[in-house]
Parts: C-alpha cells; structure tokens; sequence
C-alpha cells in the first residue's frame, strides 16, 4: 500500500513537471520586450548627400494587402516622432513643392488573418500604397535593392520608408534607400510612438546627414 | 555514431555476462526528479541557465543482484531569456530583438545499472544508458518564434547511490549523477550536452 502511494506521489510530481512547470516563451515576455525593430538600407547610398524631406500628411493602412490612407491619434504620433528623428538627424523638413531630397511614408501594415503575409508582396505593390504622382513623379516605379524575408504576420507592423527622390529623375525611378519596421506587442499606441521610432533611428546611425 | 556502438557494445557485454549468475528476477520503478546543467556548446551557445524542470523514469528488471536494465524515458525544460541586442539578418539588415532560446528534451533510453557492491546497506552504482533524445528546440526573437524538432542521438553515464527504505528491501531513495552526450547539429549548434542531479525513489514491483 505504502509502495503504491509512493509510486502515485511520484508519478503525479512527475505529470506535473510535465505540463505544469515548463517555462512558456510567450507569458514571460512584457510588451517591450515583444519587439523587434528591424531596419534595412541601399548600401550603396551615403546618406550625407540628402539634405532635405517630405513626410506623408497620412498613414497607408494595409490591411491584406488592401490601402485606405488613415490619419488618427496613432498615425498622427509616428508621423510626428518621424519628423522628430529625421530632424535629429540633420534633415530639413520642406514641403513636397521644394523638391525634397528624401520622400518619408508610414505604414501600417495588418493582418486580420492568420494567413502568411510576405513582405516581397508589400513590396510588390508598392505603388499601389504610394503612388509616385504623390511625390511628384507620376509615372515612375519604385526600385526596390532588398526584401525582407518572409514572416508570419498574425497582427500588425509599422513601416517607415525613405525613398530616393532626390535621383529619382536621373535614374527613372524611386528608390527605397531606407526601410525600418516596428512589430510586437502594444504598437499601436500614441504614448508609445516616439520610443518604437526612436529605436529605427538608433539603429541606423548610417543615416545621419552630417 | 560510434561511440554509439561502444556504448551499445558494453551495455550488451554487462549483460550477457551477469545473465548467467542471474538471482532475482524482479521489476523495478525508478522515478526521479531531475536538475539538469548544461555543458558545452549548449551552455555557451543555447542556454546556459540551470534547468530544475525535469524528470526521469525508468522500468527496471534485475537479471541478477548486481545488474538489472531496462527503458527510460524522461523530459528537461531549459529556458533562457537575453537581454535586448541587435543581429544581423543579412547584408545590411538588422534586428534588434530581446532573443529567447527554449529547449525540451524528452530522451528514451536503454539503460543498465551495476551494483558492484550488493551486499553492503547502502548500494552505490554505476549507469549507462543510449537511445534516442527528442529535441524540440523554439527560438524567439520578440514574439516571433521558429521551432523544431529532431530526433537524435544520446548516452549517458553515471554515479549513484541507493539507500534502501530498510535493511534488505529492494526499495529505496536514489541519489545520483548523471553526464549526458547529446549530440545536435542543427543550425551552427553541435550538443546539447550537459549534467544531471537526480534525487527519487526506486521502488520495487515484485
């Protein structure tokens, strides 16, 4: 009997290591640590040769894939912490009508499924999001050096998008030279914009103008 | 691959050598609770954090007063949380990401025991054990995480001591430790060796 309880007692510790005391990845992670920022450039650019930008008065919101322009409380903040770091940076902030060197877009980008986003098809449809005319250029493509892999997108991401407009003429088209992205947990908060851009920016010191 | 077969050989040497001075015939149960190090490349590499989230069991029969094998199988849950940092993920792409690694490993054992020393109360031994390990290994960079599983390869050996409940029973509290070889080559990873306290009981099924 003695034996049998023993037995029971070990057994049970044993099942409840087993589906008790694992550690989930997941439910020990904050917000903050959600996130990952991740940035990308044209190697090619020297980002000192770009002096002035233009940034979207609006936010394309692309959900599967589908645009609508948005401007809210949220939109309205990262545009503002965009405007702030690319300042920081040495930019000078002109209208669209001065001829910009860098043309600057936000993007949320959104999944209501959870179906596999790729971001080779964000970027195949970019001119569908940001048509050139908008930037001055109708009738131009965009050029596009680099891709991210392919992820899996269950919620949503922020993209911030520097474009060449300052050659755009030159080279018959708009290059993306910058693109940083913002995905994670609590993203989509007006208190939290200034933060999740500052941490684009911090990643790409390359992009200071002086 | 052959160390496997050195393991594999030894394991059949012991046995067939004390099969023929076999005295009891009799199952055992050994269940035991786990704390796992790792070692190596898996500590420097992969996760370096003690795991106390383990067990292993084992169904046990004596072929004589000094020897008895059989199968275990057991389950360690290693986690490691690193602190915020930047990766690259190609030429000019960059993350910056909080990294957690998450291991599981769930091995399934031959395994012998030898008592060099049966008649004495207390009953130190030697184990060895190889089989096959079960590796779920998910890694996570912010939320987003990758996984998967292999099967591979693993062996072990080991120090104990049996304290039986009471003079002459075949039941007792074990005490023990473990080192285990554990082979994974994925991803620019090589083992995920590492060492292990086990404390439990072994109870005698007659």
């Amino acid at each position: 009997m003695k034996r049998h309880l023993i037995m029971l007692l070990g057994l049970a510790c044993m099942s409840f290591i087993y589906t008790g005391c694992t550690k989930e990845p997941l439910n020990n992670l904050s917000d903050e640590e959600s996130r990952i920022y991740i940035t990308d450039h044209d190697s090619s650019v020297n980002f000192t040769n770009y002096k002035t930008f233009s940034i979207s008065d609006s936010v394309a919101v692309i959900d599967n894939g589908q645009m609508t322009k948005h401007l809210d409380g949220v939109d309205s903040a990262y545009i503002s912490a965009v405007t702030k770091y690319m300042e920081q940076y040495g930019y000078t902030l002109v209208s669209n009508e001065q001829n910009p060197d860098v043309g600057v877009d936000v993007n949320r980008i959104i999944s209501t499924s959870t179906g596999v986003i790729s971001y080779g098809d964000y970027w195949g449809s970019y001119d569908s999001y940001w048509d050139p005319y908008y930037w001055g250029y109708p009738g131009y493509g965009y050029y596009v050096p680099y891709a991210y892999s392919v992820y899996q997108i269950k919620e949503g991401a922020i993209s911030v998008d520097m474009l060449d407009l300052k050659n755009a003429l030159q080279d018959k088209k708009i290059n993306v030279i910058w693109t940083g992205l913002i995905r994670g947990s609590g993203i989509f908060y007006p208190t939290v914009a200034d933060s999740q851009v500052k941490a684009l920016f911090d990643l790409s010191p390359y992009l200071k103008t002086n | 691959m052959k160390k496997f077969k050195i393991i594999l050989a030894a394991f059949g040497m012991i046995c067939m050598s004390q099969s023929v001075s076999a005295q009891k015939n009799t199952f055992s149960l050994d269940l035991n609770y786990n704390y796992s190090m790792p070692l190596g490349g898996f500590k420097s590499d992969i996760i370096s954090n003690n795991s106390p989230r383990g067990f292993m069991v084992g169904l046990m029969y004596s072929i004589s007063d000094n020897l008895s094998v059989g199968l275990g199988f057991g389950f360690q849950d290693y986690y490691q949380k690193y602190p915020r940092a930047l990766y690259p993920l190609g030429k000019s792409q960059e993350v910056s990401a909080v990294l957690t690694n998450s291991v599981q490993t769930t091995p399934i054992l031959l395994q012998a025991k030898y008592y060099p020393l049966s008649a004495t109360y207390l009953k130190p031994y030697i184990s060895l054990g190889a089989g096959a390990n079960i590796i779920a290994f998910n890694q996570y960079l912010g939320e987003f995480g990758s996984s998967a599983t292999n099967v591979e390869f693993r062996a072990q050996g080991g120090l104990g001591l049996m304290i039986p409940f009471k003079k002459y029973s075949s039941s007792g509290i074990n005490v023990g430790a473990i080192y285990d070889y554990s082979p994974y080559n994925k991803n620019g990873y090589h083992d995920l060796n590492n060492v292990n306290f086990q404390a439990g009981v072994i109870i005698n099924l007659k």
